[in-house]
């Protein structure tokens, strides 16, 4: 009994969206916009987390040191900020070991080795690199290396840049962030207003076999549930179409997002092999947001015209 | 058995529709109400389907008191009374067939089990050749058949008409009076509110009598005098 009931309550649903086939199109497609913009934000959200999670990861402080300055000494000054609370490490890369890996890193470039071979001393210098447990106490490390205590020691102190680097990260990010969550917002409104007026008019469409199911004792399920259906039919479609947009759109634009988010970086983050992992994710975050736009705006048309 | 006790309905600030009525009509029994218009006729029908609740008193259908009957519980009451209007209210774009099986359909009745039902009903309004028309192709007399056959889709106990001749000619009506009488001798109660003196007169069964919302009469055998 309740089997039957069930799958003539579904045909109705699809029997209303069919009878203004128009007006279900057209609500169809302002969800899917709308998901659109959710999923936007979710993958802006994504490389933005893996942007700066890279950025922090590698930002350190890079400390020059003097020509004059021996490596003693430069242990000596490792040994006193390895000590820091706020340091998780350091490292030191001596003028030998820079020159090295600047070989290593144009090796396939013979202009640099003639260069190279033409000064008769390292142009490197020795230098420590320091990262901070938390990225906010890079600022007190930097201040107690440019006490006096220090000052003979180093030429310079590099990361400001960096910091940069992150804050406009952060910045840009939350003005995308900002302006897709209004957009969000509109949307979502005009998702509820557009549904609740499809909804209405599928009641009003079918009044008349409303009117006599009431008189032959229909269920509030059997007359309402259609109309609840219809709604979540749409919500369905939406998201099988925002999927689709999704994942061929990062499929066919992943490679040119990677490179521009993440150049530079040493990092293999594919944005498409992230969304198919995170699928379960994707697709509940877009059901859960259409389905309650759905349910909720054809709930209140059904209580106000539905009675 | 059907019982109302002192019942009245107040429709909004106006006077009352029905005033402490109170009658007991036996199972299977055959009941004509009679009266002008505005009399309260349809009220009491309109009562016994809990399409309006009464202001006071108790009204008991087989022991199921359906005064405080809550919402969830109405179309239960509804699959156990059919109801018959003037203006047959059929779906224009379902042939008689559909029509009837639209309401099987809502109570949740196997798609077998409608076409042997559907069929059974048809041949009992004799409409079984017209079981794929239209409504807009049949005439007033069919229509009421159709809708009747729709109301005796659950096989209700119960049968309320609410003035079905009142759009057909004398004939039609008559067509109508017998089937409902056709029904009655099945065993179904009959509740019929009609105008039509004629009717009621031959038919030689009790007749209830309001004036106001009061029953003024109520007579075995009666006939129709205002
Ligand atoms: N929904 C309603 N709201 C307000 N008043 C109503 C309503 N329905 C009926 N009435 C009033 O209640 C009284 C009884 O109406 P009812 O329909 O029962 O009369 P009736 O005997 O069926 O009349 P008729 O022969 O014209 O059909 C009338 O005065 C009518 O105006
Ligand atoms: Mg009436």
């Amino acid at each position: 009994m309740i089997g039957i009931s069930f799958f003539r309550v579904i045909r109705n649903a699809f029997r209303n969206f069919r009878r203004n086939v128009w007006l279900s199109i057209a609500t169809t497609l302002i969800m899917t916009l709308t998901l659109c913009i959710i999923l936007f934000l979710y993958t802006v959200n994504v490389l933005g987390r893996e942007f700066l999670r890279n950025v922090e990861q590698k930002v350190d402080i890079a400390v020059t040191f003097k020509d004059t300055t021996q490596l003693s000494e430069i242990n000596t000054i490792q040994k006193d900020i390895a000590a820091r609370s706020d340091v998780q490490n350091t490292r030191i890369v001596t003028s030998d070991e820079a020159l090295a890996e600047y070989r290593k890193r144009h090796a396939d470039n013979p202009y640099i080795e003639e260069a190279l071979k033409e000064l008769n001393s390292n142009p490197l210098p020795n230098s420590m690199y320091i990262v901070a447990k938390d990225p906010q106490f890079y600022e007190n490390i930097t201040s107690s290396l440019r006490s006096n205590q220090y000052e003979e020691y180093i030429e310079k102190i590099n990361f400001q840049d960096t910091k940069i680097i992150i804050e406009k990260m952060i910045r840009i990010m939350n003005i995308i962030k900002t302006a897709a969550i209004i957009a969000t917002g509109i949307f979502g409104l005009l998702v509820i207003l557009i549904m609740f007026n499809t909804i209405r008019l599928a009641i009003y469409s079918f009044r008349e076999e409303i009117d006599i199911m009431r008189l032959v004792g229909a269920s509030r399920w059997y007359i309402q549930g259609p109309f609840l259906m219809e709604s979540v039919l749409v919500a369905l479609i939406s998201v099988s179409i925002a999927t689709t947009i999704l994942y061929v759109s990062l499929n066919t634009m992943a490679k040119n997002v990677n490179l521009f988010v993440f150049t530079g970086q040493n990092t293999n983050f594919d944005i498409y092999q992230y969304a198919v992992s995170h699928w379960i994710q994707i697709i509940g975050l877009q059901l859960v947001a259409a389905i309650s736009l759905a349910v909720l705006s054809s709930y209140v048309a059904i209580r106000r015209y539905l009675r | 058995m059907i019982t109302f006790t002192k019942v009245s309905k107040k429709y909004a600030d106006l006077s009352p529709a029905l005033q402490e009525v109170t009658i007991k009509i036996p199972t299977g029994d055959f009941v004509s109400i009679v009266g002008q218009s505005g009399a309260g006729k349809s009220t009491m029908l309109k009562l016994l389907s809990a399409e309006e609740k009464p202001t006071q008193g108790n009204i008991v259908i087989d022991g199921w008191d359906i005064t405080k009957i809550k919402n969830w519980q109405v179309p239960y009451l509804r699959r156990q009374i059919g109801v018959v209007f003037q203006d047959f209210k059929l779906l224009p774009k379902r042939t008689a067939f559909e029509n009837i099986a639209f309401a099987m359909e809502v109570g949740g009745a196997q798609p077998k089990e409608i076409r042997t039902s559907v069929s059974q009903i048809l041949k009992l309004v004799n409409l079984t050749d017209k079981a794929h028309t239209y409504p807009n192709e049949m005439s007033g007399g069919e229509r009421q058949r159709v809708s009747i056959a729709r109301a005796l889709a659950y096989k209700p106990q119960i049968l309320l008409a609410d003035e079905p001749t009142g759009n057909l000619d004398a004939l039609n009506s008559w067509d109508i009076v017998q089937l409902l009488m056709k029904i009655n001798r099945l065993g179904t109660t009959v509740l019929l509110a009609t105008h039509n003196d004629d009717i009621v007169n031959a038919l030689k069964k009790r007749v209830i009598t309001l004036n106001q919302g009061k029953i003024i009469s109520d007579q075995q055998a009666g006939t129709y005098k205002l």
